[in-house]
């Protein structure tokens, strides 16, 4: 049995609580997430998804239930709730607005100096964090505002990476850039998670992106989780998806199509790479049969 | 001879000013491109390929270092007709928060419209009219910061085409919306072009919205690497690939076949295409060869 | 919560008070101010708050909104009173030791008491019933003579507008960099008054940069829409005198000549 990172239990948080505008943004949220997922976070803008990962760090206090990283509840003791701020680190959407400091060093050494760690082991880290997010040693002495948009995010990313968290969630890292840019931040935190062995939550929008990195999937839906699961199972659910207004990749929609109308494809295709593996052996197949 | 194109950009080239005698670095590099009326142009680049860059130039808002561009016959170097040609092709832009000026809705459509001096009952015609046209009536004394990204971008586009222009430039339009705000965008542009048949020129590095338009030019470096069909740039997608773009997923996949030998089509554009090409691929039994 | 702000003290309604055009409502507010000055003694100055219980009455809000306009005066209040009772001289009615309290001193404090109160409550009124946009607007197109003396008022009157749209987003913004920044372990609670200020940095440095990101942009969307300053624009919104507004404008001038009457022919009780 792999062992649980995250665990949420009935969590509820309602906004603006005993006002005309209470809304609730979070209905009952019992997931389990294994130590090492990499798991992705799919569902509508007000779908809950950014309250939801805003707990899994104890920037927002639930309204009610019990939140577990790491078999601790984070607010057992809120006086200890930093703690847990750096075994869980989150990327904020469009992270590059929150830069301030005079060097890219000083702005990725801001999370680890928090931590109150020794000069040799922030330096130590921000040299690791560069690496990760590919930026070479002579970035770090620049100011931060002087860098292309995706460079920018590129360090912000790695102040997070910088604190070394065992968990990372990341809000939609990869909005508004150019399919390099994200190739390029997708295959950092890919990287990441494989040899840190760390537990990846993805928000994203694009199915695609989910297909290709995700192991798991969790679809958010009116502040419910409504769908968790291994991807390629959650991905084979269409009709369930199409339902909740969401879109499968357009290869596996193509495929789904293929086995409609009666070819032999496998149940679920969520890559172009298994998509063209899918055809060539049936393509195979076929020449041998002929043969 | 052919008449000449609404927009032309001839032969032009772009720095911006250095001030530490550094060598300028050149955004544009000898372009040029026309644009005829009524087209619907994507203009696809990669970030810093200078295709915003590019798009600055079609309305006066930057002016060539090198060459000209004639909008409608009047060269955009000339001051004293500024406002014809910022008239004549409205600019939307990424950020919806960032181009709403006004706090109620109609307010911000009228905007343009006041600064021209267009007398206030045309204004509220024009208005109410372009607001229905991008789906907003109903919101019209909604404050900006009640409406989605998807309505705000609306709205925006709203004001520009209040103005009753010929041409609109939008730069990077989707990019901050999520895929439901994409769609209904994506939607008023096309109907833009093709109710109200105005020029459009898109800017972005989304392929699948590229796919939608019916000409693709292709940015790089400051230079227009290819100009043609979505279907004639799309089959080139080693090219893309080295420009750091990217294909629709279909298209990779029959692009990835072709490439072990099997004949499909060169370029697959739409789910349908490639639905009906593996399909036949695969009856056909293997043709490999 | 601080997103109010742009609503500023805004409550929307129907009310004829609501309805009224800001103009009017402007220059009557600035009149109803001017009466509680020319009000001489408590009848009058009474009499004059009558106005404003009638706009209450017609405006449809909760009384309540009285209360919650005059808190935040009330230390000043209290601080008037005080030094009125203590410092001014007349006939005393109170003596212990150097403390001495005078008749003239008590109605000096109750009449001014009587009158900041009113002030605020009154032209709170304004700000009640008005949307922001419809005050700048009212104020704006009042002003306009005084483009003639080169006073911007265009500009300023878009200033206040953008401001108001833009107060929404960068709150918006600032809340989002606080959390961001808390995120990475950002410590903004504890520490002596020196290190509360320098945990403010990072949350300030972003902010700017923002504002003037928006700036930008903002500038570059107003010139592609052929803004180039006030001349020569019209407004889609015009605003016009309606029945409405001239009842008012007699109802405020009625009791200007009440005032007037009352301080002339009125009893000479309670007056300085």
């Amino acid at each position: 049995m792999a062992e649980t990172m995250i665990k949420t239990e009935e969590l509820r948080y309602v906004y603006s609580k005993d006002t005309p505008y209470e809304h609730v943004a979070l209905d009952d949220v019992s997931i389990e997430i294994e130590k090492g997922a990499f798991v992705g976070l799919i569902g509508h803008t007000g779908s809950g998804k950014s309250t939801l990962i805003q707990h899994l760090n104890g920037l927002l206090k639930p309204t009610a239930g019990k939140i577990y990283v790491g078999g601790e509840d984070i607010w057992a003791d809120p006086k200890d709730i930093r703690r847990f701020r750096f075994k869980v680190g989150l990327v904020f959407q469009y992270p590059e607005h929150q830069l301030f400091e005079e060097t890219v060093r000083k702005d990725i050494a801001f999370g680890p100096k928090n931590m109150g760690l020794s000069e040799e082991e922030i330096e130590k880290r921000v040299l690791d964090a560069a690496r990760f997010t590919g930026l070479t040693e002579d970035y770090l002495e620049k100011s931060p505002f002087e860098l292309s948009g995706g460079e920018k995010r590129r360090v912000a990313i790695a102040g997070v990476l910088a604190m070394e968290p065992e968990v990372l969630i990341l809000d939609e890292p990869t909005a508004g850039l150019d399919p390099k840019g994200r190739e390029h931040i997708l295959s950092e935190i890919k990287a990441y998670h494989e040899r840190r062995g760390a537990t990846i939550i993805l928000v994203s929008h694009s199915m695609e992106d989910v297909a290709r990195f995700a192991s798991h999937v969790l679809i958010m839906d009116h502040g419910k989780a409504a769908m968790y699961g291994k991807t390629r199972e959650v991905f084979s659910r269409v009709d369930e998806l199409v339902e909740l207004g969401l879109e499968v990749p357009q290869i596996s929609r193509v495929f789904a199509r293929l086995r409609a109308n009666g070819a032999a494809v496998p149940e679920s295709v969520l890559t172009v790479s298994e998509a063209k593996d899918a055809v060539l052996a049936l393509l195979g197949k076929g020449g041998e049969a002929d043969a | 001879m052919a008449k000449e194109k609404f927009i032309e950009a001839k032969k032009i080239s772009f720095s911006y000013p250095s001030y530490d005698g550094e060598i300028p670095e050149l955004v544009l590099d000898d372009i040029s491109i026309g644009i005829n009326e009524g087209e619907l142009l994507a203009v696809l680049g990669h970030n810093g390929s200078g295709k915003s860059t590019l798009a600055k130039h079609f309305n006066a808002i930057l002016i060539p270092t090198e060459g000209k561009v004639s909008v409608d016959g009047i060269d955009s170097a000339d001051e004293s007709r500024l406002y014809e040609i910022r008239q004549e092709v409205g600019m939307v832009f990424q950020n919806p928060d960032n181009q709403i000026v006004a706090t109620i809705v109609e307010e911000d459509v009228a905007f343009a419209l006041e600064n021209l001096g267009v007398p206030p009952e045309e204004i509220r015609r024009r208005v109410d009219d372009a607001l229905k046209k991008v789906g907003m009536y109903e919101y019209r004394m909604h404050a900006p910061d009640q409406l989605s990204g998807g309505q705000k971008q609306r709205v925006a586009i709203a004001g520009i085409i209040a103005m009753r222009p010929r041409c609109v430039v939008l730069d990077e339009p989707t990019a901050m919306l999520d895929p439901k705000g994409r769609r209904e965008v994506m939607s008023t542009i096309k109907q833009l072009n093709s109710e109200l048949g105005i020029t459009v020129v898109l800017i972005t590095h989304y392929m699948d919205e590229a796919a939608m338009c019916k000409r693709v030019a292709v940015v790089d470096d400051g230079r227009v690497l290819m100009d043609g069909t979505p279907r004639e740039v799309f089959s080139r997608v080693d090219e893309l690939k080295a420009h750091g773009l990217d294909v629709p997923q279909v298209t990779e996949l029959c692009w990835e076949l072709r490439k072990e030998g099997y004949d499909l089509p060169s370029c697959v554009l739409t789910e349908d295409e490639c639905a009906a090409a593996i399909e036949k691929l695969l009856k056909g039994g293997a043709q490999n060869g | 919560m601080l997103k109010d702000i742009t609503f500023g003290q805004y409550f929307p309604g129907d009310s004829v008070i609501h309805r009224l055009d800001p103009r009017i409502k402007l220059i009557l507010t600035v009149a109803y101010i001017a009466l509680l000055f020319v009000a001489d003694g408590m009848i009058p100055l009474l009499f004059s708050i009558l106005l404003a219980a009638l706009a209450y009455a017609l405006s449809k809000l909760s009384w309540k909104l009285v209360l919650r306009s005059i808190k935040p005066i009330m230390p000043i209040v209290i601080f008037t009173a005080v030094l009125n009772i203590f410092f001014i001289d007349g006939e005393p009615l109170f003596e212990w030791g150097f403390i001495k309290i005078t008749d003239r001193g008590v109605l000096t404090a109750a009449l001014m008491c009587v009158r900041i109160i009113s002030l605020i409550a009154g032209s709170s009124l304004l700000t009640y019933t008005t949307t922001p946009i419809a005050l700048t607007d009212g104020l704006e197109r009042l002003l306009k003579p005084l483009t003639k003396i080169k006073v911007p008022v265009h500009e300023l009157s878009m200033m206040m507008t953008i401001a108001l749209r833009f107060i929404p987003t960068l709150i918006d913004e600032t809340g989002k960099i606080i959390s961001a920044q808390k995120a990475r372990g950002a410590d903004m609670e504890s520490g002596n008054a020196i290190q509360k200020a320098k945990a403010l940095i990072p949350i300030l440095i972003p902010l700017f940069i923002s504002a003037f990101r928006r700036a930008d942009e903002l500038a570059l969307a107003m010139e592609c829409r052929c803004y180039r300053g006030g001349e020569g624009r019209t407004r889609l919104r015009q605003l016009k005198m309606a029945g409405r507004d001239w009842v008012a404008v007699l109802v405020v001038a009625a009791f200007f000549a009440g005032v007037i009457l009352l301080n002339i022919y009125g009893p000479g009780v309670m007056r300085l």
